[in-house]
């Protein structure tokens, strides 16, 4: 670990003071070495909160709520509660397994489950377990935009920028970089005006070209297509025609 | 509003914030201790002393930064201390921090991978990792709740992802 490493880091964490961004986001636009390490510090961080939110899921609540001493009664605040979150979270990550599981049934039922199709269920397994506080506080500039776009698209032989991912009544969180079976997996995070998390996944399988279809795995909507060796997929908590239509949009441009 | 009325309003917050807090309480004790005996005792330490300190939590701030600074006063004056007098050690982190296997999750790094290697962290950048990235503190914020220099969070992070960087 170096200062420089403490600066890429606060610079992907969106916490890196405004002296200090703009001549590291000049050194990262000159820099190919600096521009890898900044890759892989933002791929080393990726997993951490869906992996620390696993240990959530694992607190003995039960016994925990035991231990609040009772001298009246404990009045919940209105809405969704912690531990409620928690539960719905885990019943996301069961059913989406389910419905993962049935999907891949149907599919190979009818001879169509192909190794490079499975990316979607992994993507949908992954995306179960964001959560409306996932992306929300990220907020990068359009410089930032730039920097980890371009870094995306390098990796998989894509043009992409803020004004060709730029979705309608979405905001751009982040993008960043996955491995699927050997093939680079990029996803680029949006939020709706509620915070709902939003995502348009590209993977560089060699897949054929197909058009646009979809689908609806428990409360998530997917739509995807192939086009350029690439395959494409949004997915997201959004109705499935607005998947589509989301899916249209960015089909025109990249 | 009067003493008395604030130290009601204080103790009903304290309580209504004490049972959704309780998971993300039992995760930082946790990745603390690293032992999940000790991360209940200090669950239901904190509880108690929540409870009986409630007249001092501030109506309208954050209960759960309130609750979390309380579990970490425990944590480090408490049990830590009491535990190295005792010369008493813990269980392996690898057994502890991880994941339940079916929820294993196809990537090229798996969560449980992840979490092993943060229950490997030194306990300083384990704790900063869990704030910042697991609970959502800023970093001014971090360093204030762990008494640091934002400098000194920026390099605990930073050392961390370091660390996990070399997982691939």
């Amino acid at each position: 670990m170096t200062d420089e490493d403490a600066e890429l880091v606060a610079l992907i964490d969106n916490e890196l003071d405004e002296g200090s961004r703009g001549p590291l986001l000049a050194r990262l636009a000159a820099d190919e070495r600096l521009r890898q390490r900044y890759d892989e510090l933002r791929a080393a961080g990726a997993p951490i909160a869906a992996s620390l939110a696993e240990l959530l899921g694992q607190a003995p609540l039960e016994r925990l709520r035991a231990a609040i001493p009772v001298d009246g009664p404990i009045r919940q605040p209105p809405g969704r509660s912690a531990s409620n979150g928690l539960r719905q979270l885990a019943a996301g990550v069961a059913i989406g397994l389910l419905a993962a599981g049935a999907t891949a049934w149907v599919a190979a039922s009818f001879g169509l489950l192909k190794e490079r199709e499975d990316w979607r269920s992994a993507v949908a397994n992954y995306t179960n377990m964001y959560s409306n506080d996932t992306f929300t506080p990220l907020r990068p500039d359009a410089q930032l935009q730039t920097v980890e776009l371009s870094a995306l698209g390098a990796k998989l032989g894509a043009n992409l920028t803020p004004e060709n991912v730029a979705l309608p009544d979405l905001r751009f969180t982040t993008a960043f970089m996955l491995v699927y079976e050997g093939s680079p997996l990029g996803v680029i995070a949006y939020v709706d005006p509620s915070g709902a998390p939003v995502a348009l996944c590209i993977i560089a399988n060699h897949a054929p070209d197909a058009p646009i279809r979809s689908e609806r795995r428990d409360d998530l909507s997917l739509a995807w297509w192939s086009n350029s060796g690439r395959s494409h997929l949004v997915i997201g908590r959004i109705p499935v025609e607005r998947a589509v239509a989301l899916a249209q949009t960015v089909e025109k441009r990249i | 509003m009067s003493n008395r009325a604030m130290s009601e309003a204080s103790r009903r917050e304290v309580r209504a914030g004490l049972e959704p807090c309780l998971a993300r309480l039992w995760r930082y004790a946790l990745v603390l201790s690293k032992a999940r005996d000790v991360a209940d005792d200090l669950v239901q330490a904190t509880c108690l002393r929540a409870i009986e300190r409630a007249d001092q939590f501030i109506p309208g701030t954050r209960v759960d930064r309130w609750l979390f600074a309380i579990l970490r006063s425990i944590w480090l004056n408490e049990i830590r201390s009491r535990r190295i007098r005792e010369g008493g050690g813990f269980v392996d982190p690898e057994e502890v921090l991880t994941t339940d296997g079916a929820r294993e999750i196809e990537v090229n790094i798996t969560a449980s991978a992840v979490l092993r290697a943060i229950g490997q962290l030194p306990e300083a950048q384990r704790e900063t990792v869990l704030l910042v990235y697991g609970d959502g503190y800023s970093y001014a914020e971090a360093a204030a709740a762990l008494a640091i220099p934002i400098g000194t969070v920026m390099s605990r992070l930073a050392a961390a992802r370091a660390t996990l960087a070399k997982l691939k």
